[in-house]
C-alpha cells in the first residue's frame, strides 16, 4: 500500500517535471488553441501514468504513445473542432446543401419542361443553372478547402470549380442554342477526363472515415443528374435536325416536281396564241431562276464550309454545324441580297397578277420574304443555328419560289385563252 | 472492434449518456468508461472525443470545471439542465432507432 502511494508520487513528479515539454510538443504538431490544448495535455499525461505504472521508462512511454497519437492527428483535431464551434462556418455549411439541393431540383424541373415543350423552361433551366454556377459552387468549393487539413491544397477545389463551371455552362448553351456550346463542351470534357475526375476520386478516398460524406454527395449526385438530363434534351435537338434533313430531301424532290410542270407550261409559250403574255413569262421565270441560282449558291456555301461540297442532302455529315450558316448566308451579304432580290420577284408578281385568288396564292407561297424570313427567321437565328435547319428553310423558300412561278404562269396562260 | 464509422453518429449519444450516468467526468476517464463497458469493443479515440466535447459545451449541452493535476488543467465535464433533458431524449431516440434497425435487419417471418 505505501509503496503504490509512493510510486504513483513519483509518476506524478515525473510528468510534472516533463509537462512544458509535452504542452511545447503538442503546440509544435499544430495543436494551440489552449481549451483543446488542456484536454488533450491531460490525456496523455494519463496515457503516460498508465504506462510508467507498468514499468516502463518515461522516454520509451513517451515515444509509444506519440507514435499511437500519430503525424497529423492533433493538428486535424483542431481543425475539426474549431470548425464545429465556427457557427458562421456552419451555418454557411448547412446553408449551402440547401441551396444546392434547391438549385439542383429547379434545374431537373428546367430539363423536365424543357422536355415536354412547357413554357417556363428555358427560364428554369436558366435560373437553376446560373444559381448553382454563381452561387453554389463556389460556396462548396470553399468549403471543401476550408475542411482540408492535410496539405491544405487549393487546386482541388480550383479545377473542381471550373470543370463544373463549363461543364454546366456547355450544357445550359447547349439547350439554349447560344453561340460557343460546341466550344464549351469540348473544353469541360478535357478539364474533366484529365482534372477533376482523378482529383475528386484522390480526394474521396483520403476523406473517407475522417467526415461524414452523405450529403455532398448526394448533392453532387443531383447536380450531376441535372447535367444528364439537360443532355439528353441535345440528344433530342439531335433527333430534331435528322427529321429537317428528312425534310429537306422530301422538299427537294417536290421542287424539281413543280419545275417539271413548270417547264411544260413555258414549252407552251411557243404557241403565238400566248404571244401576248410571253414577255411577262420570261421576266417571271428568269427572276425565279434567278433567285434559285442564290439559294444554290448558299446551300453550295454552307457545304463548302463543311468541307463537304457536292455531296447530297441525305448523305450529309456535321448537320449540327453552327458557324455554316453565318458563313455562307449572313457575313458574306447573300442572304441579305436574297431577302431583297425575292421581295422584289414579290412586288412584281403582285403587279403582274391582278385576279385576287391567284394573289392570294402567290403571297402565301411567298410568305418567307415578309414575316417569316424578317422576323421568325431573322438574321441572327441564321448566325446560330445548325447547319440543317439552315439549309432546310433555304429549301423551303427555294419551294416557295417555284410555286408562286408555277402558279403566276400557269395564271397568265390560263388569262390569255379568256 | 466496432468499426468508427458506424460509431460515428453515435459518439455523441453516448457521451451525454456516459455523462448522465456519472456525474462529472474527464475526457481519459470517458474512454476507459466506455471501453469497460464494451468490453473492449468500443475504443474512442481523442480525436473523435474532444470535437464532440466542445461542440457540446459550446450549444450549452455541458459545462465544464477545471481542476489542478500537479502543474496541469484537467477539465471534469458535467451536464447542465438543458443537456440533461436533451439526452433523455436522444437516448429515447436512440433505442426506438436500435429496435427499428434490429426489426428491419431480422424481419420475422409473418
Amino acid at each position: 500500500m505505501c509503496s503504490t502511494l509512493h510510486l504513483s508520487d513519483m509518476i506524478a513528479e515525473v510528468i510534472d517535471q516533463n509537462i512544458d515539454r509535452i504542452k511545447g510538443d503538442l503546440s509544435k504538431s499544430g495543436l494551440t488553441y489552449d481549451r483543446l490544448q488542456d484536454d488533450v495535455l491531460d490525456h496523455v499525461c494519463c496515457m503516460l501514468e498508465e504506462e510508467l505504472e507498468s514499468g516502463e521508462d518515461f522516454e520509451s512511454s513517451y515515444d509509444k504513445i506519440l507514435d499511437f497519437i500519430g503525424n497529423k492527428t492533433l493538428e486535424n483535431l483542431q481543425h475539426q473542432t474549431l470548425l464545429l464551434l465556427d457557427k458562421k462556418f456552419q451555418s454557411m455549411k448547412n446553408f449551402t446543401y440547401l441551396f444546392g439541393l434547391t438549385t439542383a431540383i429547379i434545374a431537373i424541373i428546367g430539363a423536365l419542361f424543357k422536355r415536354m415543350h412547357w413554357p417556363g423552361a428555358s427560364i428554369l433551366l436558366a435560373v437553376g443553372i446560373g444559381l448553382v454556377l454563381l452561387v453554389f459552387l463556389p460556396l462548396y468549393f470553399v468549403i471543401n478547402y476550408r475542411e482540408q487539413t492535410e496539405k491544405k491544397n487549393p487546386v482541388y477545389a480550383i479545377v473542381g470549380y471550373f470543370t463544373m463551371a463549363t461543364l454546366l455552362c456547355a450544357a445550359l448553351f447547349k439547350i439554349q442554342h447560344w453561340p460557343g456550346a460546341n466550344v464549351l463542351i469540348e473544353t469541360s470534357i478535357v478539364l474533366l477526363v484529365i482534372g477533376f475526375i482523378p482529383l475528386y476520386v484522390v480526394n474521396a478516398f483520403q476523406k473517407v472515415g475522417k467526415q461524414k460524406i452523405g450529403l455532398p454527395y448526394v448533392v453532387m449526385v443531383l447536380i450531376g443528374a441535372a447535367v444528364l438530363l439537360t443532355f439528353i434534351n441535345v440528344n433530342m435537338s439531335k433527333d430534331l435536325l435528322d427529321i429537317y434533313k428528312d425534310e429537306t430531301v422530301i422538299n427537294e424532290q417536290r421542287i424539281e416536281m413543280i419545275q417539271d410542270r413548270t417547264d411544260k407550261l413555258i414549252a407552251m409559250t411557243n404557241d403565238t396564241a400566248f404571244a401576248n403574255v410571253e414577255e411577262s413569262i420570261m421576266k417571271i421565270h428568269s427572276d425565279a431562276t434567278a433567285l434559285q441560282m442564290m439559294i444554290k449558291d448558299m446551300q453550295n456555301e454552307m457545304l463548302v464550309y463543311v468541307k463537304q461540297e457536292g455531296t447530297a442532302v441525305g448523305d450529309l455529315n456535321h448537320i449540327d454545324n453552327r458557324g455554316a450558316g453565318r458563313e455562307a448566308i449572313v457575313e458574306n451579304g447573300k442572304g441579305g441580297n436574297f431577302a431583297r432580290a425575292s421581295l422584289k420577284y414579290r412586288i412584281m408578281l403582285d403587279e403582274l397578277i391582278e385576279n385576287p385568288i391567284a394573289q392570294s396564292q402567290i403571297f402565301d407561297h411567298l410568305d418567307f420574304t415578309g414575316n417569316v424570313w424578317n422576323y421568325e427567321y431573322g438574321i441572327n437565328d441564321v448566325k446560330h443555328d445548325p447547319l440543317m435547319k439552315n439549309y432546310f428553310k433555304l429549301s423551303d423558300a427555294s419551294i416557295g419560289i417555284a410555286l408562286s412561278e408555277y402558279v403566276a404562269i400557269s395564271y397568265l396562260l390560263h388569262q390569255s385563252f379568256e | 472492434m466496432i468499426a468508427s464509422d458506424l460509431l460515428k453518429g453515435t459518439l455523441r449519444t453516448i457521451v451525454l449518456k456516459l455523462l448522465a450516468d456519472n456525474g462529472r467526468m474527464y475526457g481519459y476517464e470517458m474512454t476507459k468508461k466506455v471501453e469497460e463497458l464494451s468490453a473492449g469493443k468500443i475504443k474512442l479515440t481523442f480525436g473523435a472525443l474532444y470535437p464532440v466535447l466542445h461542440k457540446l459545451e459550446s450549444d450549452g449541452h455541458i459545462i465544464t470545471e477545471e481542476e489542478y493535476i500537479g502543474k496541469r488543467v484537467r477539465k471534469y465535464y458535467s451536464l447542465t439542465e438543458q443537456g440533461r433533458s436533451w439526452t433523455e431524449k436522444k437516448v429515447d431516440e436512440f433505442f426506438e432507432y436500435v429496435s427499428t434497425l434490429t426489426y428491419v435487419l431480422n424481419p420475422t417471418p409473418v
